[in-house]
C-alpha cells in the first residue's frame, strides 16, 4: 500500500508536467483567494459600520489576532513593579478624566455614545486578572487598531502610562463606593485642571 | 364487625401532613418553572434585540453569558442560566419584573455595588431581560 503510495507520488513528480501542474494548482488557489478579498473589499462587502456587531467569525479573528498581537509584543517588557500607592492615585486622577468616558468604573457607567461604539469598549474591573502588568501597559500605550483605542504613549509620558497600569493593577480591589470617595476627594482639590497633589 | 368496611381503610380526607406536602410539591413546580405564558405576552421584550443590546452595553465584560461573544467576565455573577436563579443581586425575587428594575437602577437598589446604572429605557432592559430568560 505504501509502496504503491510511493510510487504513484514518484511517477507524479517525475514526469515532465508533475511539479508545473502542482505549481499550476497553487497558484489558481493563490489567485482564487485575490479575487475573492478583491471582490469583498471592492464590491463593499464589509459592512464597516459601528451600527451593526462584527459578524461572529470576523469578530473572533480580529480578537484573537488582538490578545496574540499583544501577549506577542509585549513579552520582553519587564514591568516596574510592585508600584507605589502614589501611581496608584496618579493613575486614577488621569483615568477617572481620560478613561472613564468609554470604560466606566465600578458603579460608574460608561457615557452614552461608547454604547454606540463597534467594539463596545469594555469595563475594567477583571482587565489586571485577563491581563499581565506588561500587557496592560503594552495596550494602554499602543493602542488597538480599528477599536478607537487610542496610542496613549503618544500623549503621555512613560511614567504616567505606567501609573495607568498600576490603577489598573489596583481595579480589582476597588468597590464602586471606593471609587465614589476617590472621586469626592479629588474634586474640590482639582479646580477643573490640573491633578490635585496625591496623598502617600 | 360488619362486613365490608374495608373502604375504611382508605382516608376519607387528606391529612394535614399530606395536604402540606402537596402544597409544598406544587409551590416548588411553580418555582422552578418560568413565570406562565400570558405574563410574557404583555412583557413586550424581543430576545434579538436584547442580544444586540447585551453587547453594546458591555455586560459581558463583567458577566459569563453563553452565546455572547467575548462575555467572560468574573467580576459579577454569570448568567447563563438566569432563568433558573432564584433571586436578583441577593435581594430581589427573579421575577421579569423585578429584573427589569434591577437592569435599570442596579445603583438604587443596591446602593454602592459595582454593577453602574447605564441609562436603559424599560424597553431596552425588558429586551435585555428576554435575552436572558430565553430558551436555551
Amino acid at each position: 500500500m505504501a509502496g504503491r503510495a510511493r510510487e504513484a507520488i514518484e511517477r507524479f513528480f517525475s514526469s515532465p508536467l508533475g511539479p508545473l501542474a502542482w505549481l499550476f494548482g497553487i497558484a489558481c488557489g493563490l489567485g482564487a483567494v485575490g479575487v475573492g478579498a478583491l471582490v469583498v473589499i471592492e464590491g463593499g462587502l464589509f459592512n464597516a459600520t459601528a451600527s451593526t456587531p462584527h459578524i461572529a467569525a470576523v469578530g473572533l479573528a480580529a480578537h484573537t489576532a488582538f490578545v496574540r498581537s499583544v501577549e506577542v509584543r509585549a513579552r520582553n517588557i519587564k514591568a516596574p513593579t510592585p508600584f507605589a500607592a502614589s501611581q496608584v492615585m496618579a493613575g486614577f486622577h488621569d483615568y477617572d478624566a481620560s478613561c472613564v468616558a468609554c470604560h466606566g468604573a465600578p458603579g460608574v457607567s460608561n457615557a452614552a455614545w461608547a454604547h454606540a461604539m463597534t467594539p463596545p469598549p469594555p469595563y475594567l474591573e477583571d482587565a489586571a486578572r485577563r491581563w499581565r502588568p506588561r500587557e496592560l501597559y503594552w495596550i494602554v500605550g499602543q493602542g488597538v487598531k480599528m477599536t478607537a483605542m487610542p496610542a496613549w504613549a503618544e500623549v503621555r509620558s512613560d511614567g504616567e502610562v505606567w501609573n495607568l497600569v498600576a490603577f489598573l493593577e489596583a481595579l480589582p480591589y476597588l468597590s464602586a463606593s471606593d471609587y465614589a470617595r476617590m472621586r469626592a476627594k479629588a474634586k474640590p482639590a482639582s479646580g477643573g485642571q490640573a491633578a490635585p497633589p496625591l496623598p502617600s | 364487625m360488619t362486613p365490608n368496611q374495608g373502604w375504611k381503610r382508605f382516608p376519607r380526607r387528606l391529612g394535614p401532613a399530606t395536604v402540606l406536602a402537596l402544597a409544598s410539591a406544587a409551590m416548588l413546580g411553580a418555582c422552578v418553572r418560568r413565570p406562565a405564558e400570558p405574563t410574557w405576552a404583555k412583557f413586550g421584550g424581543d430576545p434579538g434585540r436584547g442580544a444586540v443590546l447585551v453587547g453594546r452595553f458591555s455586560c459581558g465584560a463583567c458577566h459569563q453569558i453563553a452565546g455572547v461573544q467575548n462575555a467572560n467576565g468574573q467580576v459579577g455573577p454569570p448568567l447563563s442560566t438566569f432563568a433558573s436563579r432564584t433571586m436578583i443581586a441577593g435581594v430581589l425575587p427573579n421575577t421579569p419584573e423585578n429584573l427589569v428594575r434591577w437592569l435599570r437602577h442596579p445603583q438604587s437598589i443596591v446602593p454602592g455595588n459595582a454593577m453602574p446604572d447605564v441609562g436603559l429605557s424599560d424597553l431596552q432592559a425588558r429586551d435585555i431581560a428576554a435575552y436572558l430568560y430565553r430558551d436555551r
